[in-house]
């Protein structure tokens, strides 16, 4: 029995192509651990852009809702401009070749020979575009709040910063939990673009495996396998976190959701 | 300035944009295709037919399309799959659509899915009971309804796209993005090439998303 399974594995493999004979590389362990640290680059890399982009995005969502028009303008202006653009033009526009435009304002406080890593070059390139994201997902979010919440915070003699604080955001937060984990499984997908400025993550791990044993099929669809359990996971989750929201605000968040699905 | 290297390579940037505007719209109508008989799967009676639908959308929802564009390059490439071509910039190109196509159909069949539940059955009955015939009532009630549901999320999906075609860069194909990065190397003009490039992107979105939202506005009123 096992004989003919072998023989008809080895047909198999033989005709098609496939490359059987690099299948025990992903039981081997040091081969796991490998892939394993690609995992914690991924995910260091998605945790650190939410965050990051999370407190830029909630900046840019209180600019675009500003009474100021010299405040509301440029946040306009940030959050459309990158949403029209790739990310991976961000990633590699902004992280590699733009360094030379950071390099002038860090040196004085890191010394001369300052450089951006590779990894916060990617940081900053999947926070750019995460940062414009969000802040749309927050704005939502607020906006969906009846007018009475603020108006009654003003009335009671809130200032404008502690009827943020303590009134709006708290609510307009809570409403918008799944839709941020729904982005975080995007930005997941998204850290797969930095593996090409050089960030040793999942992609990138998989690239030195495959040029080692000639077998892109099975090691990509391995790290395929890895990406998919992480992401449905995540998916899943923000799923049963059934969004309570009003229905402008589910229609802004998809519409948001899907015009910014990237890779 | 962008404009002068614009002028300086019209060729290179002319064909990059040409690339771009045509993986778009054969990925999109690809991932209409796709979307489309995925969702009737999901929506069937039959349940292999609705795992298979489940399967896809889960799998190529989940997954990054870096990975599926360079599965389906280089994966299928080691085994001697070469897109129907021996031109070998034909074939990235061919795994290129088809990479935008699978990744962006999955989206585009949890929409059409929604537009198609998203109408109460009684409404049918209703229209039936009423007098209408069986293509009247899809006709003036039901399609309405769930194209009205279904545009603006597929502009959406549209812009998504176009964005995500700079991807194809990492597998070869010339478009905007590559256009980039062969003008820097060549005349080390960073801010301008890039710039360009910005500027071209920005040319195709900017009047796709006022596009998307003029719609979207437009379908509000009429709900």
């Amino acid at each position: 029995m096992n004989e003919l399974f072998e023989s008809i594995r080895a047909l198999v493999c033989g005709i098609s192509g496939i490359r059987c004979d690099t299948w025990h590389l992903f039981a081997d362990p040091l081969i796991l651990r490998f892939f394993g640290e690609g995992l914690l680059q991924t995910i260091s890399l998605s945790l650190v852009s939410v965050f990051l982009s999370f407190a830029v995005g909630l900046l840019f969502a209180l600019g675009r809702l500003s009474g100021r028009r010299w405040v509301r303008w440029p946040s306009i202006f940030y959050i459309e401009t990158i949403r029209a653009l790739p990310v991976l033009l961000l990633i590699v526009y902004f992280g590699i070749k733009g360094t030379a435009l950071f390099r002038p304002i860090m040196q004085p406080f890191f010394g001369e020979d300052f450089e951006l890593s590779r990894f916060w070059a990617g940081v900053l390139g999947l926070s750019l575009y995460t940062s414009a994201v969000l802040a749309e997902i927050i704005r939502a979010g607020i906006v969906a709040l009846p007018k009475g919440q603020s108006e009654a915070a003003a009335a009671l003699g809130l200032s404008y910063a502690r009827a943020m604080g303590h009134v709006i955001l708290p609510q307009a937060l809570r409403l918008m939990v799944p839709a941020m984990m729904g982005q975080l499984t995007t930005v997941i997908k998204d850290t797969s673009l930095v593996g090409t400025i050089g960030v040793f993550e999942l992609i990138r791990q998989a690239r030195v495996i495959y040029t080692q044993n000639f077998n892109p099929l099975e090691a990509l669809f391995f790290v395929a396998m890895i990406y998919f359990v992480v992401c449905f996971a995540l998916s899943q989750a923000s799923r049963r976190l059934e969004l309570r929201a009003p229905t402008e605000v589910k229609v802004k968040i998809q519409e948001v959701q899907l015009r910014d699905q990237v890779a | 300035m962008p404009g002068e290297i614009l002028l300086e390579f019209p060729d290179l940037f002319s064909r990059a944009f040409w690339y771009t505007v045509q993986l778009s719209l054969i990925g999109f109508g690809g991932a209409l295709a796709i979307g489309t008989v995925i969702a009737l799967f999901r929506v069937s009676p039959v349940a292999p037919l609705r795992w298979i639908g489940v399967a896809f959308v889960e799998f190529f929802r989940n997954t990054p399309l870096l990975v599926q564009l360079f599965f389906l390059f280089l994966g299928l490439g080691a085994l001697g799959f070469r897109y129907f071509t021996t031109d070998t910039f034909e074939s990235i190109f061919r795994a290129a659509a088809l990479g935008m196509a699978l990744y962006h159909g999955a989206y585009v069949a949890e929409v059409i899915r929604g537009g198609l539940l998203g109408i109460d059955r009684g409404q049918i009955e209703a229209s039936r009971s009423l007098g209408l015939s069986y293509v009247q009532a899809l006709r003036y009630v039901q399609l309405p309804q769930t194209f009205r549901a279904t545009i603006p999320p597929l502009g959406n999906i549209g812009i998504a796209l176009i964005k995500n075609t700079s991807l194809a860069s990492t597998i070869g194909v010339a478009e905007l993005l590559q256009a980039a990065e062969i003008v820097e190397s060549r005349t080390f003009r960073t801010e301008e090439a890039f710039g360009a490039v910005i500027l071209l992107y920005l040319v195709l979105t900017l009047p796709a998303s006022a596009g998307v939202n003029w719609l979207e506005r437009k379908m509000l009123i009429a709900r």
